[in-house]
């Protein structure tokens, strides 16, 4: 089956880009700054050593931790297809395409309308340029038809879920994107514990690992990673 | 023909590979050289003035009257290996530049036979410093110019400013960013820039632009015509490869070079894409651009001139003309031979250039007038008015790009002994169109498969103030040459054809105009016809330098997306 792996989705959309915007400007350079400045956003930050206390810095960050369920997502510009080799014709595409990956758990339409709900402002600056993208008009509904419409059905996608549902298994559990968060968390967890644990005498041990169940809470939904997060020392979500 | 805006993004290459601005209307250009010693200031000056860079959109958008309305003022920006270095692009991205960009022209004199004269130590002070940035401005007149480079130190200025709000540098940081000094021209030899200007003649007490550099040649009829490119930008005739051995007048002849012969991402001649370093998103429509700051020993070459043609007892403009392969005017001598035809064909040609300028200056002037005009009856009269001139426009441009065939569309097929244009004059060295088959038709591949990937683009404009006498004031061409090779292209030209004579079967003869001649002078062969009773060879010997090297940098060219990522410092070549 097209796109789907147990409960993970696998969604590739190509959207036409139009050549211009209405100012004239080329639009792929644009989305291409757009796509640069969202995953660097600026921020403005207090900061009491300096003499101004208001800066701007700008930090890896990407929108698309609000977006629920989001094991991984891409965008990328299609400007040409690749010229393989001598003697096949060199074919051109007649526009450009944003291309668009994202791979979820769930449903397409109801992760599509989360997705508008979380990043409504980051969507419209993204696709504003493209073919039959409305941006005045556009709303959660419209958002996932229009997706829909682009969408290229494909057994080929990167999927970031390694763990589809197993049908047959009495233990049947699909690994939501929370259930991978955290047990992304204990395995980074676990495996700081048995290196710091690991010359222990068993009383020790035992002891130590008492303690750290109850820190990691393996049945709890926290502590876990957080979505979208870049860095380790900031990663944990302790709910 | 495939559509330009399909192949490349007009909007993503930088302006100066796809148009003269020359050729519309930008007759000053301005020339400087900056230094970076602080990566935050010089990425953040970056990030301000990529939206100032000139691309060649405008070929492609026309206006509501179908016409290509050209910018009146221009500006460029190219980078040397050491400028990319101190702007912090990774290792593993410069790591993929070749070898020649990397060391740099200096470095290469020996191969490009910089030597004696030309020697990089003889070079303006300027081309002897660690050159990072380059920047140039075309523009219509020296006021839009000037407005432009102070536009530019401001940005500068501005960008410091931004570094310290921003607390990516110190409060007390000094610039960055320093304009280099040292450039020289007839007052100082300490300028912060190189001006340069089309060189005009007097008509009726009107100063006339022209294209003629200061021996007296018009120069740049005929540049690489390349797949992606528009009619409105070159001439596939003469401009492209030959593909065969019909009339070089016939289209059937001719096809748009391969784009990556002079922009990188684009397949190339030898159906590869050419090397480039990584990210492809870094490279693709970027380029490699030449500058090279070229003297002319104007007195030497009319003296030489003068000398020749009596001692020779050859007529002086034919003497001239036979050595670059072109009349004076521009007129080829392969298909104009004689001087007077060479003399009624450029009467045509210039006519019928002159009509599309004038026609184009009065619509324009028009365009004004109604924009202004509050009266609707005289308002109508004028659209009437330049409705009538529009047509007259498109008609007389559509003429002279068949006239302008007659100065481009050629080839040497009939011409193979040499005996109309010299097989070691200029153009024929630097393009041969074809003729290193020497006539065994089939040899190769194509005709011109020896040539296919050794073209160049040129761009520039004169400098100094035209003389006829002297040697030693400032007065000479820049050259800018856009290649996606320096080494296969360039330095190749240079090397073998300019310097050298072999691959024309002229042993270690050099161009006439432009070789290396060393303290004995050079010699030329000017073919005879044999079919003539009275028409011997002649062997010019003790030919001088005409040209010496005064300056040059090896550039990247980069796109507008590379533009942007050498900005926001998020070049990733992992």
């Amino acid at each position: 089956m097209p796109n789907q792996a147990g409960k993970a989705y696998g969604l590739t959309v190509l959207c036409p880009l139009k050549q211009v915007d209405a100012e004239g400007k080329s639009v792929s350079i644009k989305i291409k700054n757009t796509l640069w400045d969202l995953q660097m956003p600026e921020d403005k930050i207090t900061n009491e050593d300096s003499e101004k206390s208001v800066v701007t810095v700008r930090a890896p960050d990407f929108f698309f931790k609000h977006v629920p369920n989001t094991y991984l997502a891409r965008f990328y510009i299609l400007e040409d297809v690749f010229y393989e080799d001598y003697p096949y014709e060199l074919e051109h595409l007649k526009s450009k395409y944003l291309v668009f990956t994202s791979n979820f758990y769930g449903d397409l339409e109801p992760y599509l309308k989360g997705m508008f709900e979380n990043a409504e402002k980051e969507i419209k600056s993204i696709w504003q340029d493209c073919y039959g993208f409305d941006s005045k008009t556009i709303n959660a509904n419209s958002f996932a038809d229009y997706i829909k419409k682009c969408q290229v059905e494909t057994t080929f996608f990167f999927n970031g879920s390694v763990e589809p549902e197993p049908k047959n298994s009495p233990n049947a559990k699909a690994r939501s994107l929370q259930e991978q968060l955290k047990s992304l968390y204990l395995k980074q967890e676990f495996s700081r514990f048995v290196f710091q644990n690991a010359h222990k005498k068993p009383e020790e041990l035992l002891d130590a690992f008492r303690k750290f169940v109850q820190e990691t809470q393996p049945e709890a939904e926290f502590p876990r990673w957080k979505a979208g997060g870049n860095d380790l020392k900031t990663i944990v979500e302790k709910g | 023909m495939d559509n330009a805006k399909n192949i490349i993004d007009l909007h993503d290459v930088q302006g100066n590979i796809m148009v003269n601005f020359a050729g519309y209307g930008c007759h000053k250009s301005r020339y400087f050289f900056l230094h970076i010693s602080n990566a935050a200031h010089g990425r953040m000056f970056i990030k301000n003035i990529t939206g100032l860079v000139s691309t060649a959109a405008f070929m492609a958008e026309k206006d509501e009257d179908g016409l290509i309305i050209p910018p009146l003022v221009t500006t460029n920006i190219a980078f040397t290996y050491n400028g990319l270095k101190e702007l912090g692009i990774p290792t593993l991205t410069l790591q993929d530049f070749p070898d020649e960009f990397v060391v740099g022209i200096r470095n290469r004199a020996s191969i490009l036979g910089d030597d004696l004269t030309s020697a990089p130590e003889k070079w303006d002070a300027v081309y002897r410093k660690d050159i990072h940035l380059f920047i140039s401005i075309d523009g219509a007149n020296e006021a839009l110019i000037e407005e432009r480079y102070q536009q530019i130190k401001d940005i500068i200025d501005d960008s410091l400013k931004e570094c310290k709000e921003e607390h990516l540098v110190p409060a007390d940081q000094a610039s960055g960013i320093k304009i280099l000094d040292g450039c020289r021209d007839d007052e100082s030899d300490n300028k912060a820039y190189q001006d340069a200007s089309v060189v005009y003649e007097e008509v009726d007490g009107q100063k006339i632009p022209t294209a003629k550099e200061h021996f007296g040649y018009t120069d740049g009829i005929s540049n690489p015509f390349f797949k992606g490119m528009t009619p409105e930008m070159g001439e596939v005739l003469g401009g492209g490869k030959r593909v065969g051995y019909g009339s070089p007048k016939s289209p059937a002849s001719w096809e748009p070079i391969e784009t990556g012969e002079f922009i990188l991402g684009y397949k190339d001649e030898a159906n590869e894409y050419p090397a480039a370093p990584i990210p492809k998103l870094f490279s693709k429509n970027g380029s490699y651009l030449v500058f090279n700051k070229f003297h002319e020993n104007v007195g030497k070459y009319h003296a030489y001139l003068d000398a020749a043609s009596q001692k020779y007892d050859i007529e002086k403009e034919l003497l001239a003309a036979k050595y670059v392969g072109r009349w004076r005017n521009g007129a080829p001598l392969t298909t104009y031979p004689k001087k007077a035809d060479a003399e009624d064909a450029w009467k045509v040609w210039s006519a019928a250039q002159w009509q599309v300028g004038k026609l184009f200056a009065a619509i324009m002037e028009l365009k004004g007038k109604i924009a202004t005009e509050q009266d609707p009856a005289k308002k109508d009269l004028l659209i009437q008015e330049k409705k009538k001139l529009l047509a007259e426009y498109f008609g007389a441009a559509a003429n002279f790009k068949v006239i302008n065939q007659t100065f481009t569309a050629f080839n040497y097929d009939d011409d193979i002994p040499g005996s109309k244009c010299p097989v070691g004059a200029h153009m024929r060295r630097a393009n041969p169109r074809g003729a290193l088959e020497f006539g065994n038709k089939n040899a190769f591949a194509n005709p011109s498969a020896l040539d296919n990937r050794r073209r160049i683009i040129r761009r520039g404009l004169p400098y100094g103030v035209p003389t006829l006498d002297s040697n030693d004031k400032e007065h000479g061409t820049i050259i800018m040459t856009i290649v996606s090779n320096i080494k296969r292209q360039f330095e190749f030209v240079i090397q073998q054809w300019l310097n050298y004579g072999n691959d024309f079967k002229l042993a270690n003869d050099k161009d006439p105009i432009t070789g290396n001649m060393g303290e004995e002078g050079g010699q030329m062969v000017i073919e005879g016809n044999p079919a003539l009773p009275d028409d011997p060879a002649k062997f010019l010997l003790e030919i001088p330098r005409f040209v010496e090297t005064r300056g040059g940098v090896y550039l990247f060219l980069p796109s507008i997306t590379s533009l942007n990522m050498i900005g926001k410092g998020i070049v990733d070549p992992t």
